[in-house]
């Protein structure tokens, strides 16, 4: 359940799969706001204050051995160790690395059940909580308001830290959050001084959480994206909603933009502009501010669609001004016209052409910084796409920085937008399908946090014209929780696709799961059998081609399958980056890489993290030549 | 009456020298193969060429079981003696000229056309036969024909071919094919051309494996600029060059054996690199691609044991 008003923080929620999201605000759209259009330009908002950089650090083994009252105000840290925000605990020295598939990484360590799946008495108490597998990071990071922030309500954004983390501002208790890869983000106000300010941050390297991210990947833990002060200005838009809609001939279209305010809202206005991608304007109007509702609509009789060949996006640009008519926030947003459906031959079209889906499977890697990723990262993944024929990514498994978004977007990317959810730890074992003890499944208990995930997710990233498809996860088998999730897209987005594979493995709830038929691996024949045999969805291959070590050989046959079917839609290879880690070689002194088993870490599945396209350093593999080849031909 | 034949003969007690126009070779008998080529005075062997059938294994090799499978291949990799040796000159046969046939012949013997076969059995159960049959012509050039009786009772092979490991470090290699590493299941996105390649280059896979390979060549042109010999001191580059004969060949060219490549976990393990090992192969088993645990690669790519390969290739210097 979704926690307000909660005054102290409780470590048992590290065992209760229910608490999941304490005092935390409401997920939102992923919009920025400026004091000016000056200050769009400089893209430097005087309502942000970065809190990314140094940061006071102590490590505990486990939570017996945290230290105490490190989060009051008048606590001394002076001693403590100097960490980097945003960083991996494990980059920084203090944990092990490790990689494992698909066991849970406390594999012969510990035995754990998740809670509930055992009897309806099972609640996992302590299980996290006081187990010795556990360790901690206590965050400690000192701060003064800048002046663009002074005398407003203030937030405080983390974007991404794993796995879970209660925050405290001057020794006040903040809230408690999970979902490692969404931003969450708790209110200061009440809390803030104008002089020293202290935000401490606890974070715990296991939760109930980690049953629901057990992500094929290097398991790491800490605050790992960016740490930010948000002011919101008198009235301020807390989200906003740009449906833009294409019309039926494909020449026209409507464009709806929605809103939630905050704060003074009494003769508040909104302006709302609308420009070509040559500057030219093509829509004004100018509305008051509700709480809740519908800023504008407007019909262009002659539209410009988005596809990757033309990833033509118009500019929107919304500005609040207060009751005087000063401009309180400007907000841009860049968005497309597209449409994509699925048609009467059981096609996926986008914008009324057959969809080809000529995609990767992409992890957020850097092998000196792991899951830490800079922004000329994902500028030189998506011009490696571009360059490379590949059209769309499916972020495997769990949302990426926004940044890659805004990417995806320009340069026209099909995006799978993914939940992060993967549980095949609960259902895969020894090879065999055994979900005896699977999460979410269908347990109540499961419910409302994997529903949370697919709320951050969908709020977040709704305004992004690249996103074609949500996901709901990966491997986490089926049950009514995962129906429940794709209920809730179905209700929040008729716009978009949903897809699903694991539902693979449940036939019975093929009707309430997926759009699409999605499968991972299939040979070229199973495909082709799928397809003959009376196909009720189309056929989406949402992890193909393993391009582990020297592999890659065959693509054609999946390519041959293009032209002969239709319902064929294309599929994504696994996958973009292998996952290894740059370390200074013992013996020769040079940076070499290395990978699961070479920290001492056990149990590990070593060298099958080494999959992607590219090598870890971001070099290409020989074979990319062939998926640039293929991937152009159609 | 002056010798008009463009090849000198020594019939050596243990080897049969050749010397051709720019060119020497020495063919041993109780080496079991090609023990010395010379090029304008440049030594181009560390130990004779041998037929070769391993690759060192890949991610989907090991994944699908291929390795076990074949792993008779490896150790006829590793260890092959030959079984008969024949010697034709001028296309007549002649008895093995081992000593004392050997006294027959005296300082001044000339041919045209030299041909010596080697013919191996396979350690590997049950053995079959792998011949070589390297033939020097009036002009120098060495063909090479490499053979595998095909045998219904064997594993299919990883590759065939032959490996020469040469003496120091190429500064690098040209070639006429495609670009790119290229596989039979992995070449229509390669670019026919002409191609530099500096160094050796390792394909870095994290867990070092077959690489490098290059399909469908018309010629590959080593380049070195070092010998292992005290008194050589030039650095000025030569070269060695091997074409196709009635076929494309494949080949690679690395700073390691497919043992050494397959006895690493990760690249920095691979020895200090110090020779070249250029495998010109007439059949490369593809790698595949469906998944890494069990998929096999197309039948259609495999190198099934039970059918003959024959190919031949040209060496000469340049």
């Amino acid at each position: 359940m979704v926690q307000n008003n909660v005054s102290q923080a409780d470590i048992n929620w590290l065992d209760d799969p229910q608490v999941f999201r304490v005092n935390a605000l409401p997920a939102h759209s992923d919009h920025a706001w400026y004091r000016s259009t000056n200050e769009i330009a400089a893209n430097k908002s005087s309502y942000v204050q970065r809190l990314n950089g140094h940061c006071q650090f102590a490590y505990a083994k486990d939570p017996s051995q945290r230290v105490p009252d490190f989060y009051q105000a008048d606590f001394d840290t002076r001693n403590w160790d100097d960490i980097q925000v945003p960083g991996l605990i494990e980059f920084a020295g203090y944990h092990k690395f490790h990689y494992i598939n698909t066991l849970y990484p406390w594999e012969g360590h510990i035995f754990r059940r998740p809670a509930y799946t055992m009897a309806p008495t099972q609640n996992g108490a302590g299980q996290f909580s006081q187990a010795p597998d556990n360790p901690v990071g206590q965050y400690v990071k000192h701060f003064k308001l800048a002046a663009g922030l002074l005398d407003q309500t203030v937030r405080v954004r983390f974007e991404g830290v794993q796995t879970a983390m209660y925050v405290w501002l001057n020794g006040h208790f903040l809230g408690y959050a999970e979902d490692s890869f969404t931003p969450h983000e708790f209110d200061l106000t009440p809390y803030l001084t104008t002089e020293d300010n202290v935000l401490a941050v606890e974070v715990f390297n296991a939760s109930t959480a980690s049953f629901l991210e057990d992500q094929d990947m290097f398991r790491f833990f800490g605050i790992f994206r960016d740490v930010s002060l948000l002011a919101q200005p008198a009235a301020h838009l807390e989200d906003i909603h740009i449906q833009p809609q294409v019309a039926t001939d494909f020449k026209g279209g409507t464009l709806t933009v929605d809103a939630k305010a905050s704060g003074t809202l009494s003769g508040a206005k909104a302006l709302i502009e609308v420009w070509d991608v040559s500057g030219k304007p093509i829509f004004e109007t100018t509305t008051t501010l509700p709480a809740q509702g519908t800023l504008a609509q407007t019909t262009f009789k002659s539209i410009h669609l988005w596809d990757n060949l033309n990833a033509y996006l118009y500019h929107l640009q919304i500005t609040v001004l207060g009751k005087g008519g000063q401009v309180l926030e400007v907000i841009p947003y860049d968005f497309g016209f597209r449409r994509i459906e699925i048609n009467q031959d059981k096609v996926i079209i986008l914008n009324n052409q057959r969809l080809i889906i000529k995609g990767v499977n992409r992890h957020e890697w850097n092998a000196a910084s792991g899951r830490a990723i800079t922004k000329a990262d994902m500028r030189q993944d998506v011009a490696t796409m571009r360059a490379n024929n590949i059209n769309a990514v499916r972020t495997c498994h769990y949302p990426d920085q926004l940044p890659w978004y805004d990417l995806c977007d320009q340069q026209g990317i099909y995006v799978m937008a993914e939940n992060n959810l993967e549980s095949h730890g609960t259902w895969q074992k020894l090879g065999a399908v055994e979900p005896s003890d699977n999460v979410p499944g269908s347990l109540p208990q499961w419910l409302d946090a994997v529903l949370d995930r697919a709320q951050n997710n969908y709020e977040l990233l709704k305004n992004h014209t690249s996103i074609l498809f949500w996901s709901l996860g990966n491997e986490s088998y089926a049950g009514d929780d995962i129906a429940a999730m794709n209920a809730y897209y179905k209700k929040m987005d008729a716009s978009r696709l949903v897809h699903y594979e694991g539902v693979f493995h449940r036939p019975d709830y093929k009707a309430k799961i997926s759009d699409v038929e999605s499968r991972m691996y299939a040979t070229p024949a199973e495909i082709e059998a799928y397809l003959k045999d009376n196909p009720k969805k189309p056929f989406v291959l949402c992890e193909y081609m393993h391009s582990m070590g020297n592999s890659v050989g065959g693509i054609k046959a999946y390519m041959d399958l293009l032209d002969k079917y239709p319902m064929f839609q294309g599929g994504f290879i696994w996958d973009f980056i292998d996952q290894a880690i740059a370390v200074k070689d013992e013996v020769t002194g040079r940076t070499v890489l290395r990978y699961g088993g070479d920290f001492d870490d056990r149990p590990s599945d070593y060298e099958f993290s080494g999959d992607g396209l590219l090598f870890a350093d971001r070099t290409e593999k020989p074979a990319m030549q062939e998926v640039r080849y293929y991937y152009g031909k159609y | 009456m002056g010798n008009t034949k463009a090849l000198q003969i020594v019939y050596g007690d243990g080897t049969l020298g050749v010397t051709g126009p720019d060119c020497h070779y020495i063919f041993s008998y109780s080496r079991g193969g090609l023990e010395s080529l010379v090029v304008s005075g440049k030594e181009w062997l560390y130990r004779e060429p041998k037929p070769t059938f391993w690759r060192a294994t890949t991610d989907n090799d090991r994944g699908n079981g291929f390795s076990r499978k074949s792993l008779q291949w490896l150790g006829a990799d590793m260890f092959i003696d030959v079984a008969k040796i024949e010697v034709q000159i001028d296309e007549r046969p002649i008895t093995l000229p081992v000593a004392p046939i050997n006294n027959q012949y005296g300082p001044e013997e000339f041919a045209d056309r030299v041909q010596i076969t080697y013919f191996y059995k396979t350690a590997t159960v049950p053995a079959t036969a792998v011949s070589v049959q390297y033939t020097v012509t009036a002009t120098g050039q060495l063909r090479v024909q490499a053979s595998y009786l095909g045998n219904a009772d064997l594993p299919d092979l990883p590759v065939f071919g032959m490996r020469f490991v040469i003496p120091t470090l190429a500064t690098g290699y040209e070639y006429a094919g495609l670009s790119g590493e290229t596989y039979p299941d992995r070449l229509i996105g390669g670019k026919p051309g002409t191609y530099h390649v500096t160094g050796l280059p390792v394909t870095p896979y994290l867990v070092p494996q077959d690489c490098g390979m290059h399909m469908q060549t018309k010629w590959l042109k080593v380049i070195r600029n070092t010998t292992k010999n005290n008194a050589d001191h030039s650095q000025v580059p030569f070269s060695l060059k091997f074409s196709q004969g009635g076929a494309p060949f494949a080949f690679s060219a690395l700073p390691y054996t497919a043992e050494e490549l397959e006895n690493a976990t990760h690249q920095e393990e691979l020895p200090v690199p110090r020779r070249t090992v250029v495998s010109i192969l007439g059949a490369v088993r593809s790698v595949g691609g469906i998944d890494s645990w069990g998929a096999d690669v197309d039948p259609a790519y495999h190198i099934p044991a039970d059918q003959d390969i024959l190919f031949d290739f040209v060496i000469e210097g340049v």
